[in-house]
């Protein structure tokens, strides 16, 4: 079979997808209170340094996801336990997602139908999906990249238009808050949406014009966190920080709002469309990832046999880790300052900084 | 149609299965046996001739309605005569000799030496001379006969543009193109397929225009192709497509000899097979299904209107009764106030839920649909007048549908036939009925989750290696003048990126022909 491979605007509508993900209806950073939007931008430069820290180790190792690498430059016996990490975690993480979606799609409309059924319905089209190849997921997300474009657009016009907009949620923002923007942006939204990008890892691999993929991942991240920041923007400007930070789906909550001419109302359509692609999106490259990592761990040939174990394994997680929506949320807490930054961020320059030094001394055989 | 492996037929004429009786000394031995061969069957003609002196027998033997009785006649009548041979006592020999370059006044002739050669020969509509006392003879081209004259286009109507289309024969469909495309690169291959029925099937592309593999592809596919039978162009496509499985056609197929041109310059491929107005057009992308010929006639502007609105017809008749049915099951709040209770106090009486209600006259549409296109073109009408007014009207004042149901259902009906190819909107109309059920069990988010599963399904698809979504996905931003859209001519200066001949980038065409603009 030939090798898969995917073109730079394919990476690039798969980021994007990525990024937006949840992180575009779920409050993020909540300490920046109504700075929310600033907390992102500052993220942005943290977001695109680890992204190049990955896209390093790619161009080290152009045919190796990370686990592949990782015992390269650990050495088999630090390396092999170290990656195994990464499998729990992914799979916990994309649980999470499906888990929002899941949650959202039950608070508003589906309140009375089992969270499994919700979720396993998400999760055949996941299954479908990786079944069909690294190739044809790239594709679909061409095709999505631009709907979600189109909905956004449409979205935040009709926001604006309906007069909801109120700048003075926005501004000023005093010295005093400069510190929490900060502490919002590293490490939370730098991790989340940002440093999560190390599930691309595993895409990489199939990137076929190698030169390009720094400025396609650039341009992505940057497009994304400027379309993240603008839409939580609006959010806030809309519902302030009061409410911000109350609602379980900001965004939800503001096209609940919109009323235009007593003909345009009840958007709300919309907003689960762009959860839902969000999330199958993103679920599916986390799955993706721990496919890869899973098949390269243990040596499987064939990745597509791992996909329905893998998804079946997101699916238990995704209900039965938490008890409910607020537990969900606190876990996340937890995992987002904890776990997350260990294998997004430190793993990834721990790898580099020992590459470096074999590198520079020769210990590599 | 029943299609066996071809060795397992017994009555097979095939030269290469069994080996061949000759063609006897004999005459009357040799027509004897090949009467016999035909099952006696009294459409052939056999007349006999003999020369001046009695001595020579000569049989000319062609089957009735295959030949161009004309032809036959003038050649008969002019050149067997053997008025223009002056020795006394000519030999089988001669005679043979003589009649050969008579014969090439006529058309091909081509000397035959067995009697399975024979009986190809007359069934393909050549005439056959048998010469006693000699074991070969001659056959002439002189295929002909009856067939259907060109006519207008009935499955692909247009307002503008070309009136004609192609008819069954596969010279004169040939020849529709070519007078389009005076060009030498125009090459076409024939080959013959079906070992019992022995159908021609010619392959048309033009040289520097199309991609090498892809036509490497479809002769080797063709050479695969191991059955008994070709009767239409439906069975090559169903044989050589990639994805067995999948509800979307991966070849188009058109009865417009200008969309053939169209497609070729294009750098597409054409399967033409003799016996049917339809031509097989390769590879073909999702997109292509939407547009018409009429595109490229009308002005740009017009036409951008039009596709924009053919592609809103798709997504209604997709997603049309799914959304409503989503949105009463589920979605309440997404209907205004007023509305819904509009809704509300027409399905008062109304006994069903609403899926079964919507599959209750999409059924009966499809009922109506499928009748109307069996009737005798007379009744037709009434068939339809008669179930969508009279069963329409009568079904919601007998309590079974609401009348808000009725325009949903006929609106998606006639949102189908806005699809200009007849076998996408096919398809189109049975995922119809599996995005309704899956809206009735679980609303929108079903509805967005199939979606997502039928966009992945197309993209995975591939028509001769080209993906069948293109140039969407992937994405090539050069060729989406063509697309939803369609750019001024003058625009349009490109080739398609994934169909381009990358040896030679169109410039032989484009050079000789002078062609300015491409579809």
């Amino acid at each position: 079979m030939r090798k898969e491979v995917i073109g730079p605007f394919q990476l690039f509508a798969m980021i994007v997808l990525f990024e937006l993900g949840t992180a575009v209806v779920v409050p993020i950073g909540l300490e920046s209170g109504h700075a929310v939007w600033i907390s992102i931008l500052v993220a942005l430069p943290g977001g695109i340094l680890l992204f190049m820290l990955y896209t390093y180790l790619y161009r080290q190792f152009p045919d190796l996801v990370i686990s592949g690498y990782t015992r390269k430059i650990l050495g088999k016996w630090i390396g092999w336990p170290l990656s195994l990490l990464y499998l729990p975690v992914l799979t916990y993480n994309g649980g999470r997602n499906l888990r929002e979606a899941g949650d959202l799609l039950i608070s508003s409309s589906y309140d009375r139908t089992p969270i499994f059924i919700i979720n396993s319905i998400m999760i055949i089209a996941v299954m479908y999906i990786l079944y069909q190849g690294i190739e044809v997921f790239s594709r679909t997300s061409e095709i999505y990249f631009w709907l979600i474009v189109i909905m956004g657009m449409i979205s935040n016009f009709v926001v604006i238009i309906a007069g909801l907009v109120q700048f003075k949620n926005l501004f000023p923002v005093h010295p005093g808050e400069w510190i929490e923007v900060y502490k919002s942006a590293y490490p939370n939204i730098w991790i989340f949406p940002y440093g999560e990008l190390v599930c691309f890892t595993a895409v990489l691999p199939h990137f076929k014009t190698k030169n390009k993929i720094g400025r396609t991942g650039a341009g992505a991240i940057t497009l994304s966190a400027l379309m993240l920041s603008f839409t939580h923007a609006i959010e806030m400007s809309v519902l302030g920080p009061d409410i911000y930070s109350r609602t379980t789906f900001p965004m939800f909550t503001m096209i609940t709002l919109v009323n235009v001419a007593n003909f345009l109302q009840r958007l709300d359509a919309l907003v689960i469309l762009t959860l839902i692609i969000g999330v199958f999106f993103k679920m599916s490259i986390y799955c993706y990832a721990a496919v890869s990592i899973t098949a390269d761990l243990f040596h499987v040939k064939e990745p597509r046999k791992l996909v329905i174990p893998v998804c079946s394994v997101v699916l238990y997680s995704s209900f039965v880790s938490a008890e409910n929506y607020p537990v969900h949320m606190n876990d996340g807490k937890v995992f987002l300052e904890n776990i997350l930054p260990f294998l997004c961020a430190v793993i990834p320059v721990l790898l580099f900084v020992v590459h470096l030094v074999r590198r520079r001394f020769g210990w590599y055989r | 149609m029943p299609k066996q492996q071809s060795q397992s037929n017994p009555g097979e004429i095939s030269s290469s299965s069994q080996e061949s009786p000759p063609i006897f000394t004999d005459l009357e031995d040799t027509l004897k046996q090949i009467h016999e061969r035909l099952g006696n069957s009294p459409d052939l003609n056999v007349r006999k001739y003999e020369t001046l002196n009695h001595e020579n027998h000569v049989a000319v033997m062609y089957i009735n309605g295959l030949v161009d009785k004309e032809l036959v006649d003038e050649y008969v009548t002019h050149a067997l005569s053997f008025e223009e041979i002056r020795e006394e006592a000519p030999s089988a020999a001669d005679l043979f000799i003589f009649a050969k370059e008579k014969a090439l006044s006529i058309g091909k002739e081509k000397v035959v030496e067995d009697q399975n050669s024979v009986l190809e020969a007359l069934l393909s509509g050549d005439t056959i001379i048998l010469f006693d006392k000699l074991d070969k003879g001659i056959s002439v081209t002189t295929s002909g006969g009856e067939g259907r004259s060109v006519t207008e286009a009935t499955t692909q109507v247009n307002i503008r543009g070309p009136k004609d289309s192609f008819t069954e024969s596969l010279g004169t469909n040939i020849a529709l193109v070519r007078k389009r495309i005076k060009n030498p690169n125009l090459w076409i291959e024939t080959l013959t397929m079906g070992s019992v029925t022995k159908t021609d099937v010619s392959i048309a592309h033009i040289h520097g225009l199309a991609k090498e593999e892809t036509l490497q592809q479809i002769r080797k596919k063709l050479a695969d192709i191991h059955v008994d039978s070709i009767l239409e162009s439906g069975y090559i496509e169903q044989l050589i497509e990639e994805n067995n499985y999948s509800p979307f056609p991966t070849l188009y197929n058109t009865e417009r000899p200008d969309s053939v041109a169209g497609n070729l310059l294009e750098g597409r491929i054409a399967i033409f097979v003799d016996g049917t107005p339809f031509v097989l057009i390769l590879p073909a992308t999702f997109f292509m299904f939407f547009h018409t010929v009429e595109d490229y006639y009308q002005r740009y502007d017009i036409t951008s209107v039009i596709r924009v609105l053919r592609f809103i017809c798709l997504l209604v008749s997709l997603f049309g009764p799914a959304i409503f049915v989503a949105a009463l099951n589920f979605h309440q709040e997404m209907i205004p106030t007023p509305l819904l209770i509009n809704f509300a106090s027409q399905r008062e009486g109304v006994p069903f839920p609403v899926v079964i209600e919507v599959l209750l006259l999409e059924v009966t549409f499809e009922i109506i649909r499928e009748a109307g296109i069996r009737m005798p073109s007379q009744i037709g009408q009434t068939v339809s007048i008669i179930g969508g007014l009279v069963l329409g009207q009568a079904a919601v004042q007998a309590g079974i549908v609401s009348p808000a149901m009725v325009i949903v259902v006929s609106l998606t009906g006639i949102s189908s036939f806005a699809t200009p190819a007849f076998n996408m909107a096919l398809s189109i109309r049975i995922l119809r009925f599996v995005i309704t059920f899956v809206a009735a069990y679980i609303g929108l988010y079903g509805i967005a989750i199939v979606g997502l599963i039928l966009v992945a399904h197309l993209c995975s698809l591939r028509s001769m290696g080209v993906p069948y979504m293109s140039p969407v996905a992937p994405f090539a931003p050069g060729d989406q003048k063509d697309i939803f859209l369609r750019a001024p001519l003058h625009f349009m200066k490109t080739r398609r990126r994934l169909l381009k001949n990358d040896k030679a980038p169109g410039a032989t065409v484009q050079n000789s022909q002078g062609s300015r603009h491409e579809k």
